[in-house]
């Protein structure tokens, strides 16, 4: 067991999260099975006040924990400098079988989380409240998630060996046969990018068409291909390494925390871009979700394609 | 119009402790009616008030203003209601003492965001109506009980509601502030208003201009 100041951190943390988001599970069920905004009776009038007091419980832990996840990055960061082998976060969610589970969860959490926040935005902007039994039974879903996210979590920290020998990410985000991943590095590098491109071209397309299930799904499409294309091709222009594939070092200050800055583009450009295909708003507000969207998704390119432009002129050649 | 349709409502301090304010209760008021509750304290004035107002929730039954049910709205919504629409004299005034009389008359104004020039025109027409004109640099904790009277009613007037609703108003006021106050309800009703005090003053009773008079009595209407 590993127990950090970090780690002490986010283990109090979430022993408060769990104690409140058992109780708005409680009064979210109630209000999914019960809501009616038509009856005057006293009992929807009770539900109405238990509503706003269970989304108030709901915002403030799902507002904290969106942040929070830079958070535990920067948390699996820092540990990997007492674990031996590890060079970065990798080797921390390599250090046990559940390390890879629980952050692939907290990938999905984040989404959720961000999107139950613009519904919830969204739901209080009308007097007729359209979203509110939508919205509590995303939670209700969302709950078991995040339940599990927070023992998985408590079982990962508890579960490391400081003693135990981790592997590398020089190991782990390699084309060897000892990478779990190793099937990515089999995609042809002109294939990878003309994906990479292609789909932000698609998405752009969309953007122009305001087709927004087909904008929402490029979305979605795109956190894979990016992902892939960040440890295959673009990270390594990063690191100015041609075998050095890891997208946690360069959350790193070697890197000038960059990462964190390449993961925000994404994550926003892409929740929006989600978002715009699965919320019935106002028009301005759909807009709103197409711009945000399209700007970070294009920072996101910019930014990676910058890397590659610069090593290029500064070197001559490309890795 | 104002309906009021079966309400209900039931103070819970705890599970042991519930008071029963009002009893289903039907109630309709007319547009640029003044009407006039009556009744003890305690016996459920003020809370019809505060439904009306958009302040509280029934425990059950409906608040229907302008073909609206404001008893249903969020609370961001009930906020917005009342700066709208509702305009409110209360028994102790709730002026804020630090500040001038022409700023607690701006207070109702402010979510608006005004523009500068019209709100200036706005506060002294207001302020001449009321006759505190001459006072209005004046710390309000330095006004006499009646010119207090004046600035709430003028605070209350400032955003033009349709609804201008009075708690007791001539509680800390002598008789002759009374019949002022009296007399300026005449004049506010003369502008269309609608209006509903709560009262136990025997001065509103048998007045000409008020179009009904209503007991409140343990939580039900006389009429």
């Amino acid at each position: 067991m590993i127990l950090t100041p970090e780690v002490l951190a986010i283990f109090i943390l979430n022993t408060i999260f769990g104690f409140f988001a058992v109780i708005a599970f409680v009064l979210s069920v109630k209000i999914y099975l019960n809501w009616n905004l038509d009856s005057t009776s006293n009992s929807q009038y009770r539900l109405e006040k238990q509503s706003f007091l269970t989304a108030t419980i709901i915002k403030y832990i799902f507002i904290i924990k969106v942040p929070l996840f830079l958070f535990f990055i920067f948390t699996l960061d820092k540990i990997s400098n007492v674990l031996v082998g590890a060079m970065c976060g990798a080797g921390v969610v390599d250090a046990t079988e559940y390390g890879t589970y629980l952050f692939i969860l907290k990938v999905i959490n984040l989404y959720i989380f961000a999107y139950w926040i613009v519904l919830h935005n969204e739901d209080i902007k009308h007097e007729n409240q359209p979203y509110t039994k939508l919205k509590f039974g995303v939670f209700i879903l969302a709950f078991f998630l995040f339940i599990t996210e927070l023992i998985l979590e408590g079982v990962m920290f508890s579960s490391i060996e400081i003693d135990k020998m981790v592997s590398c990410c020089g190991t782990l985000y390699s084309n060897s046969s000892t990478s779990y991943i190793s099937d990515i590095f089999a995609i042809e590098t002109p294939v990878l990018l003309t994906l990479f491109y292609g789909n932000f071209l698609l998405i752009v397309l969309f953007y122009f068409l305001k087709q927004k299930y087909l904008f929402a799904i490029s979305n979605i499409t795109f956190i894979i291909i990016s992902i892939i294309s960040l440890i295959v091709f673009f990270g390594t222009y990063i690191y100015e390494l041609p075998s050095h594939h890891c997208p946690f070092c360069l959350l790193q200050s070697d890197y000038h925390y960059v990462g964190y800055l390449i993961y925000t583009f994404l994550f926003v450009g892409t929740f929006y871009g989600i978002v715009t295909g699965f919320i019935e708003s106002s028009k301005k507000y759909i807009l709103k979700t197409y711009h945000m969207s399209i700007i970070f998704n294009l920072l996101y390119v910019i930014l990676l394609t910058l890397y590659v432009i610069v090593f290029y002129i500064r070197n001559g050649v490309f890795l | 119009m104002i309906e009021l349709k079966n309400i209900t409502k039931i103070y819970e301090v705890n599970k042991n402790n519930k008071v029963t304010a009002l009893q289903n209760i039907n109630l309709t008021i007319k547009e640029g009616e003044l009407i006039v509750l009556k009744g003890a304290s305690g016996s459920g004035k003020s809370t019809i008030l505060s439904l009306i107002a958009a302040l509280s929730k029934p425990t059950s039954g409906e608040v229907i203003v302008d073909d609206k049910q404001i008893s249903k709205l969020p609370d961001n919504f009930a906020s917005i209601y009342r700066r709208d629409n509702i305009g409110f004299i209360f028994q102790k005034y709730n002026l804020i003492p630090t500040l001038s009389v022409e700023e607690n008359i701006l207070l109702p104004l402010v979510p608006l965001n005004p523009v500068a020039d019209e709100l200036q025109e706005k506060l002294i027409s207001v302020m001449k109506k009321f006759n505190i004109l001459h006072k209005k640099d004046s710390l309000v904790r330095n006004l006499s009980g009646g010119e207090q009277q004046r600035v709430a009613i003028a605070r209350s007037y400032v955003n033009n509601p349709k609804i201008i609703i009075a708690d007791e108003p001539t509680a800390n006021l002598d008789e002759t502030l009374s019949a002022h106050f009296i007399e300026i309800l005449r004049e506010l009703k003369s502008l269309g208003k609608t209006i509903v005090v709560a009262t136990h003053d025997p001065l509103f009773f048998d007045l000409d201009f008020v179009d009904t008079e209503i007991e409140v009595h343990n939580g039900s209407l006389v009429v």
